[in-house]
């Protein structure tokens, strides 16, 4: 608080500083009032909810940072992330402490573990790496994760036979930190980039595809009248609906379909227009570019809105059977989490896009970023190759094989190989810079499909996660 | 070209880096068509007709793509894999094995100038300078020695000099694991077996269809099912004693994650249920005649008769888990315990009539009406089973092995650095004496620039010392002694 004040600080700088610690305060207050009432401090609830607080007031200044470019936001954003990863503890200690096992028998309970590490992760990138920005990306990833986590069963189920291990606590351990190390390294490919002069308009490109790719994805749930399909659910077993078993059943939300065809052609607008400008020479394409940009984030936000008021509220019909039935948010987690990722990843682009010479001030240089990506992925890919161990053993040990070409095994395996590929180019053919840091991207997208596209697109063993 | 020649180019193609670049690439592609094109030994024969046409499966079928992972050319190209392997380690190995073998303790004056960490410190002279390396490097942990030249000494110090065959290590590991794979797939088995309780089996069913019995019996001395209060399973065990050669050798009560081992066969408790068998019926019988009369009770296996009284005589006919009543008759729709009916008849001794009880009462079939005595049923006892898996993978071991080696030979990749230091003294024309510092690193180059720095930084201090310790002595000398 003393070095705060030493500097100089335009009147903005400490309006928003001030609104944050107020709300926070606020926020706290209001939350003790209720506890007072009912009478329970420390419930699991309370500590997430002081998590999230902390974690949003921390996104919110680093965001702030992003808008108004001023540094003291980095101070208060890191000092604001501490006090939700110490609430974030007590929330896990808590959680292990009920269930009599740690927090990974779940997707409430995966999301918990994962939140922590990406706070931890973000501190330490922080302090021992000094790329202080870091809390900008991470942080609003960890209010959608708690925010998500608000919508999912969180009693605490005992677990079945098969996870009942030690070995499944190394497993998924070893697997969260293997991610986290591999989204790191991605952060700092992204952030080697930018440094390496990399042009504006390329991230444009490379945020227009990736945004596509999440709406392809979601149409895939599209009907041909127009409708978008979602997972019904059951509202007394608080679960999704089983028609039998493990076939889920699909009911239909009218027009929405048509709403994502919309926003479908929203997000690849900017695309098209970046393909112009790029083929045609023409940088007045560009700019119109940009500002597609900025209308398919509001458009993606309507998206959002949209779903999650349909979703809420109303039975929908099914083409798999007869009657109404409702849906909820908790239903669909990953159409959510790929809906906030589009717009979150808009934003960053905007934010780059405003703020481009503040970032490049405030990050190290190209060169020591290209150093600490090579470093990280040298902690990622002995965890990876521990994690696939660990998973093959307990595998023999609850089913009687260690390597059954199972898709999330298999997926597992190619995460490995890519990354053995970044190792090998980089160090028998010297590959640095902009090769190995596109290398690296791709490993982060391998790796995001095992976690996410195995479970989701791909049937297989591996149910839990 | 000769024979000679042809094999070298081949040599060349299969130990170079571009062929294992290839190689991988090559096998992520096959590996991740083989998860998203479905595959048959995992998929339902209907379900791969519902996801295909028929042309369509003619084509995925015909190119080993409906079961990527077993078909001859995937396990060709991991063979491939391994050859490359192989080749480009042993292509390289020579070198290495003779850089590791044999230090370069003394470097002569070309290395001395390209190296590109070094440094030069200006000394008294010869003695002083290498001493004052010697505690230099001894307070950064390093072990140094005198080397001897043509007319003067030098100091060498090294560390961690096993870090250069650290990437020989990992590719053997991975040679190791994919032998314990190739054993596997070739003298590997594994398979299902059903017990119930008191029941022995030797024979095992495996995915194909085919049977494979091991050279001793499995009993089932029991099995049980602990839920928790929701219903979910809490726990499947196994009560089992293995035979062999007619005695009872060994007995394990497994339950999931924990195995029974035995001669290299491996039982897994894979899973638990009811087998839609009857074991025994209980039901109370009240005569028509006298229903306010205390109910007998009687227990009945299929098939089974038991007397009721002097006269009538009961037997349980038929046992239908899930009934259906089709055209007249009954049927089961299943053999899980959905709806279950049974059949009993009822015989007088006397007069010879038989009736036909059904329960619950099925309208048009059950003659209940006639029946001498009311049935209730009070328990319905079914048998239940316990589902074994099965393996024999006797290359596993190779694998956990090659795990542990490769985990060694990672951290030596990424932790822990071949350092090399050299002090050598150096004259210029003009008769000064300074002495030439270098050191290099395989790894971490940036830390390494760090503690060279320190090293040098620490021979000065070393120097410096030095010289007030003898101006202190020579002072001492001369002051008074």
């Amino acid at each position: 608080m003393a070095r705060a004040q030493a500097e100089q600080q335009p009147a903005t700088g400490t309006t928003l500083i001030v609104m944050v610690g107020l709300s926070i305060a606020f926020l706290l207050f209001m939350a003790f009032l209720n506890v007072v009432k009912s009478g329970n401090l420390l419930s699991e609830a309370n500590l997430l909810y002081a998590a999230l607080i902390f974690y949003a007031g921390a996104g919110a200044l680093y965001l702030g940072f992003g808008v108004t470019a001023t540094q003291s936001y980095i101070r208060f954003a890191s000092l604001a992330t501490w006090a939700g990863l110490v609430a974030n503890t007590a929330a896990v200690a808590h959680r292990w402490y009920e269930a009599g096992h740690p927090p990974f028998a779940s997707l409430y309970e995966m999301l918990l573990s994962f939140v922590w590490t990406l706070a931890a992760l973000t501190l330490v990138a922080e302090k021992r790496y000094g790329v202080k920005v870091i809390g900008t990306v991470t942080m609003p990833v960890a209010i959608v994760a708690v925010v998500l986590m608000q919508l999912l069963r969180s009693e605490v189920r005992p677990l079945v036979p098969a996870l009942q291990s030690t070995w499944l606590h190394i497993h998924v351990t070893l697997a969260m930190l293997a991610y986290a190390a591999c989204a790191l390294s991605f952060a700092l490919a992204m952030m080697f980039l930018i440094q390496d002069r990399m042009k504006t308009e390329t991230f444009l490109a490379a945020t227009s595809v990736f945004t596509v790719g999440i709406y392809a994805a979601i149409l895939t749930r599209f009907e041909g009248w127009g409708g978008f399909s979602v997972v019904a659910w059951d509202v007394e077993n608080k679960s999704e609906m089983f028609l039998s078993r493990g076939v889920r059943l699909f009911v239909t939300i009218p027009d929405l379909g048509w709403l994502m065809l919309l926003v479908f052609a929203a997000v690849a607008a900017p695309l098209v227009l970046y393909a112009v400008a790029h083929f045609r020479k023409n940088e007045a394409f560009l700019a119109a570019a940009n500002r597609a940009v900025f209308i398919s984030i509001l458009l993606q936000t309507l998206a959002l809105i949209f779903f999650l008021v349909r979703a809420r509220d109303g039975r929908y019909p099914s083409l798999d059977a007869d009657g109404l039935y409702p849906t909820a948010l908790a239903a669909s987690p990953f159409i959510l989490s790929a809906l906030v990722g589009g717009i979150f990843a808009n934003l960053l682009y905007l934010l780059l896009l405003w703020r481009r010479e503040d970032l490049e001030k405030l990050l190290p240089d190209a060169d020591a970023l290209d150093r600490i990506t090579y470093k990280t992925i040298c902690i990622a890919f002995p965890l990876l190759t521990l994690m696939i161990a660990a998973g093959a053993y307990w595998a023999n040990r609850a089913w009687g094989s260690y390597w059954s070409w199972d898709p999330k095994e298999t997926w597992a395996a190619i995460t490995w190989l890519v990354y053995a590929g970044y190792l090998h180019m980089r160090i028998t053919r010297g590959w640095r810079g902009r090769r190995a840091a596109y290398f690296a991207i791709l490993g982060f997208a391998v790796v995001m499909f095992t976690f996410f596209g195995v479970t989701y697109l791909l049937p297989g063993l591996h149910a839990y996660a | 070209m000769g024979l000679r020649s042809a094999f070298r180019k081949i040599w060349q193609t299969l130990s170079s880096i571009k062929t294992g670049v290839i190689l991988i690439i090559s096998v992520v592609i096959f590996s991740a068509a083989g998860t998203v094109i479905l595959q048959r030994p995992m998929t339902e024969p209907e379900d791969m007709q519902r996801a295909y046409s028929p042309a369509m499966l003619r084509l995925l079928d015909a190119a080993g793509l409906t079961d990527v992972f077993h078909a001859r050319w995937f396990i060709a190209l991991m063979l491939l894999v391994s050859l490359s392997i192989i080749a480009a380690s042993v292509e390289r190995f020579p070198n290495a094995w003779r850089f590791y073998a044999r230090p370069y303790k003394s470097p002569d004056d070309g290395f001395r100038k390209a190296l590109p960490t070094q440094a030069l410190i200006p000394i008294k002279h010869e003695e002083s300078g290498l001493s004052a390396a010697e505690r230099a490097l001894k307070s950064l942990g390093l072990h140094s020695e005198r080397i001897v030249r043509t007319n003067s000494f030098s100091v060498f110090a090294e560390r961690n000099r096993i870090s250069e065959m650290a990437v020989y290590i990992v590719h053997a590991s991975l040679l190791l694991i994919f032998l314990g794979g190739i054993v596997d797939a070739l003298y590997g088995w594994r398979g299902f077996l059903t017990l119930t309780p008191g029941a022995t089996g030797s024979q095992i069913e495996m995915k194909n269809g085919a049977a494979k019995s091991f050279p001793f019996a499995i009993r089932c001395d029991g099995t049980g099912e602990e839920t928790y209060t929701d219903g979910t399973p809490k726990r499947w065990w196994s009560k089992l004693t293995v035979l062999d050669g007619g005695r009872e050798v060994e007995q394990k009560e497994i339950v999931v994650n924990d195995p029974l081992v035995y001669r290299g066969v491996r039982f897994y408790q894979a899973s638990y249920g009811r087998t839609g068998k009857l074991d025994r019926l209980i039901v109370d019988a009240t005569p028509v005649k006298a229903l306010t009369q205390t109910p007998q009770q009687i227990s009945l296996a299929l098939n089974q008769t038991a007397d009721l009284d002097g006269d009538t005589s009961v037997q349980l006919a038929e046992f239908i888990p899930d009934f259906v009543v089709e055209g007249g008759h009954v049927y089961t729709r299943s053999n899980d315990i959905e709806n279950p009916a049974v059949h009993l008849i009822v015989a007088s001794k006397k007069t010879g009539t038989v009736v036909n009880v059904w329960l619950p009462e099925i309208p048009g079939i059950a003659e209940n009406a006639s029946s001498p005595y009311r049935f209730e049923p009070k328990d319905l006892k079914t048998g239940y089973f316990t589902g074994l898996e099965v393996s024999h993978e006797p290359g596993q071991w190779a694998v956990w092995a090659g795990v542990v080696l490769m985990a060694i030979g990672l951290t030596f990749v990424f932790y822990i650095s071949h350092l090399r230091f050299w002090a050598v003294p150096v004259h210029d024309g003009t008769g000064r004496v300074a002495l030439w510092v270098g050191g290099t690193a395989n790894r971490n180059r940036d830390a390494f620039q760090d503690k060279f720095k320190r090293l040098a930084g620490q021979i000065q201090k070393e120097l410096k010392s030095e010289v007030a310790a003898s101006l202190e002595s020579n002072a001492a000398s001369l002051a008074g002694r």
